[in-house]
């Protein structure tokens, strides 16, 4: 069993927020007495990621995602509970742990927007001490996967959202860390920008052994690079497994996607025979029902038997329906 | 000539009370530009009053200049113009575009903010300028004709440093940066403008230059009215400089004005 | 050797993306033309009502004068810049990413000491020590060897005051982000423009060793005007090691607060 490169227990975090109340009197008070109220954003929390896995954390916003982030990287001191990545105690910043990590924000820069990135990581280089050599051939690695080769000698503030992103994880990478946390990476980018850098992910993961985690609203990036998905709510994790099992057990049911060939009398009254079917909002005209897995067979048989069907589709339900629910249900 | 329509009193008033209120949100971060400003008169005061000694310098007591310089900071925060230096940002990043299209005249933002910010940055003046009356203790001899006149001169050097940092700001409608005139502005209001030192203290060579130009009565003018330093034909010789000053302060700003939005409109914006 | 590689990196970047605005030299060097000559004129201004004020006549005045606008040009060149990019408005604390810099694996005083630079600061640096020359030209005085040491060491210490200043008060930031603490220092460093002497008592008392901009640039114009006793020499060294420890442990501290309430 290899050491794990993660290993998290029972972590805690509670902010202690001042309480700002309005008004005059209000604010007089709290100088001489500040009033805070507790906030907890992560309530014991434990898990444990092997080298190299990538791995989702998902969950609604002010779930405690990016708090457990902070934890792991060492900008947060937890409460109470232990964590360690790569044998380190992240929050005492220790240099040496902090050159084998990387944070790479979606909506912070790191780069320095009045010069090329090139130079902002010829400093990062020195900063992290990586040889000549070797930063060289790491730099190449990265511009050949990424495609960036133009973007080199534009000032960052000229480039993009997209381009600008290639170079916050060519910034988070060149030093070649065993941890990447990645805070909404593909927040804000088009569809084709998300796909490029989900191929980057998905290979550098493959062609190095990095531990990732990575959080994102966009469920299509979670089910395109992590088997592994924990789900964080109310500052608790509710679920760590696999996501095709998240959906299974979660859901289960099945979508049946219909075309008629001639208009139905009555579809609710056929549909209501089976107690457990619901009818789904109409897509392009299209009736959409809701089935139980264990009644697929049974459901469709009389469907087929029944109406004048010309098209039939049983689906697996979008992740994100599944998601949704347990967020607003609030357990799995 | 713009319609009166323009003029429009009701939006005028509620853009000055929200203005003000949002502001207030700041105070802290008023409070200390007040203060800042403030440190500079101070520095000024402790070196005459040490100049002075237990005597005086060319006819100031320390008590005398403690109350010019505690009047000097308080009128110089109220002609003070922070807007001046936002018009410029206004121009060059199209923020004036918003502007021209509502149906208050542009003048009223302006106002909205100098109001809003004397209302803010007197907050802190007043009672740390109290405070510091107990620590320098000013003589002051104020009698009710001092008072009364002190009021129009104390409006007219608002209007006058407004209205010419205000056309030497929307030079910013031909040229980048005004920010330099406003800052050469500044250094000449304090070399001549009595806060380095009050008139009478300044070396001879200076004092034409300083009752000509218009950085005296800026700033100076209405404190040496208050403070009881100039004669009753002083006074109206003061009075009707500044009322030149003033109206070609006016007159400027409505020239570079008309002649600056015809420019920014023919090149689009 | 590390350290000093960094430096001249963060140099060259800073250099770099100062270029990148292509802000008027020109205009620059004007108003640096117009500081300077506002303050000489000052000067002439309030030595030709008196001849002495307290001891100090013009050349000592002058001297100081020329101490302080050095002071500004090493505070302009780096360190103010550095510290403003961290704590300054629209710096790291204010926008919310600190964060990158908490996590490289350098010395964060260091780091936020020495990352931001002014090369145009150097235009300063050289205006501040013609004027220094000429004051100490009008002295008329010679300075002895003992005289010069004496004024590097104040003049050190001088700048290490200042610089432990202005890590403590950016330090403030992290523990109240949203207040403009920096400017509260630069306010009262125009303080130092003239000799603490010319103060009231209980003023001068306070800028001496409450919060010493008064030592920052008397010091070491005493030492150029030869009226700088060993005693307050020595003081001066004593207070400025217990400023740089006390700046040093407040930033560390604010560090601590700063990562428990960032989220």
């Amino acid at each position: 069993m290899p050491q794990p490169m993660i290993q998290v227990k029972d972590l805690t975090k509670v902010y202690r927020v001042p309480e700002r109340a309005p008004g005059l009197k209000a604010s007089i008070r709290s100088l001489f007495k500040p009033q805070t109220i507790d906030v907890p954003a992560v309530t014991g929390i434990s898990f444990t990621i092997a080298p190299g896995e990538m791995v989702g954390l998902i969950g609604p916003n002010g779930a405690g995602k990016t708090t457990t982030l902070k934890i792991l990287s060492g900008l947060l001191t937890p409460t109470r509970g232990s964590a360690t990545v790569a044998g380190f105690t992240p929050w005492e910043r220790k240099p040496d742990y902090l050159r084998r990590i990387s944070m790479v924000m979606g909506n912070r820069s790191a780069m320095n927007w009045d010069i090329p990135p090139l130079d902002s990581f010829r400093v990062l280089a020195e900063i992290y001490r990586v040889d000549p050599q070797t930063y060289r051939d790491t730099l190449d690695e990265l511009i050949a996967l990424l495609e960036m080769e133009a973007l080199l000698k534009k000032p960052v503030r000229n480039l993009s959202l997209g381009e600008r992103m290639k170079c916050e994880l060519v910034g988070g990478l060149l030093y070649r860390p065993d941890v990447l946390f990645l805070d909404e990476p593909t927040l804000g980018l088009d569809v084709a920008m998300q796909r490029r850098l989900r191929q980057f992910l998905h290979k550098y993961n493959q062609d190095h052994t990095v531990t990732v985690i990575l959080t994102s609203h966009y469920m299509a990036d979670v089910t395109a690079l992590c088997q592994r998905v924990m789900l964080i709510h109310h500052g608790q994790l509710i679920y760590d497994g696999a996501l095709h099992a998240l959906a299974e057990k979660l859901a289960p049911f099945k979508l049946v996607r219909l075309q008629f060939s001639a208009p139905v009398r009555d579809f609710e009254g056929f549909v209501a025979k089976f107690d457990t079917v619901e009818i789904l909002p109409q897509e392009n005209g299209h009736p959409t029902l809701r089935v139980p897995r264990a009644l697929i067979a049974p459901v469709t048989a009389q469907i087929l038997e029944n109406l004048p069907v010309a098209d039939l589709a049983v689906e697996d339900p979008p992740i994100e329906a599944v998601i949704d629910r347990i967020y607003e249900e609030g357990t799995v | 000539m713009r319609s009166l329509d323009r003029f429009n009193h009701r939006g005028g008033w509620a853009l000055i009370r929200n203005t003000w209120q949002s502001w207030l949100q700041h105070r802290g971060f008023f409070f200390l530009l007040a203060f800042g400003w403030m440190l500079p008169m101070l520095v000024y005061l402790f070196i005459w009053s040490a100049a002075a000694g237990d005597g005086a310098v060319a006819g100031l007591t320390r008590g005398n200049l403690a109350g010019y310089y505690l009047a000097l900071i308080l009128v110089n925060q109220m002609t003070y113009s922070t807007t001046n230096w936002t018009v410029g940002d206004n121009i060059r990043y199209g923020g004036i575009s918003a502007w021209l299209l509502q149906p208050i005249s542009p003048l009223y933002h302006a106002l909205s903010q100098e109001i809003a910010g004397k209302v803010v940055f007197m907050l802190f003046s007043i009672p740390v300028t109290g405070l510091l009356a107990l620590i320098v203790r000013p003589e002051l001899s104020l009698t009710a004709g001092q008072a009364l006149l002190f009021l129009p001169a104390l409006l007219l050097a608002w209007a006058l440093r407004f209205f010419w940092g205000y056309w030497l700001a929307l030079l910013a409608f031909w040229a980048a940066r005004a920010d330099s005139l406003l800052a050469l502005q500044d250094s000449l209001i304090f070399l001549l403008g009595g806060h380095l030192a009050p008139l009478a203290l300044l070396p001879t060579w200076m004092q034409p230059l300083a009752r000509i130009l218009p950085f005296r009565y800026m700033s100076a003018f209405p404190v040496e009215i208050l403070t009881g330093l100039l004669s009753g034909r002083e006074i109206w010789l003061g009075f009707a400089i500044q009322a030149g000053w003033t109206l070609l302060a006016v007159l400027l700003t409505r020239l570079i004005w008309t002649r600056g939005v015809r420019h920014y409109e023919a090149i689009g914006g | 050797m590390h350290y000093i590689k960094l430096i001249g990196l963060f140099f060259k970047t800073s250099t770099q993306a100062e270029m990148a605005y292509r802000y008027n030299f020109f205009i620059r060097l004007l108003n640096a033309a117009l500081n300077l000559a506002t303050g000489i004129l000052s000067l002439v201004v309030i030595f030709n009502q008196v001849e002495t004020i307290n001891g100090w006549d013009l050349p000592a005045t002058l001297a100081l004068l020329g101490v302080y606008l050095l002071l500004g040009a090493l505070r302009g060149l780096f360190i103010g810049p550095s510290l403003e990019s961290v704590a300054g408005m629209d710096g790291e604390v204010w926008k919310g990413t600190f964060d990158f810099t908490l996590l490289r694996p350098v010395d964060k005083q260091f780091l936020v000491s020495v990352r931001t630079w002014h090369a145009f600061a150097l235009v300063d640096l050289a205006l501040a020590l013609g004027v220094l020359g000429t004051a100490v030209g009008m002295m008329g005085t010679q300075i002895s060897l003992m005289g010069l040491l004496s004024f590097i060491t104040a003049l050190s210490a001088g700048v290490a005051l200042l610089y432990a200043a202005l890590l403590g008060f950016s330090a403030l930031v992290f523990l109240n982000p949203g207040f403009l603490f920096t400017w509260v220092i630069n306010d009262l460093f125009q303080l130092a423009r003239y000799p603490v002497g010319l103060y009231p008592g209980w003023l001068r008392l306070i800028l001496t060793w409450v919060i010493p901009v008064g030592l920052m640039t008397t010091i070491p114009a005493q030492a150029l005007t030869g009226t700088l006793s060993p005693l307050m020499l020595v003081l001066t060294l004593g207070f400025t090691l217990a400023a740089l420890l006390g700046s040093g442990w407040l930033f560390r501290l604010g560090l601590r607060k700063y990562a428990s309430a960032s989220s």
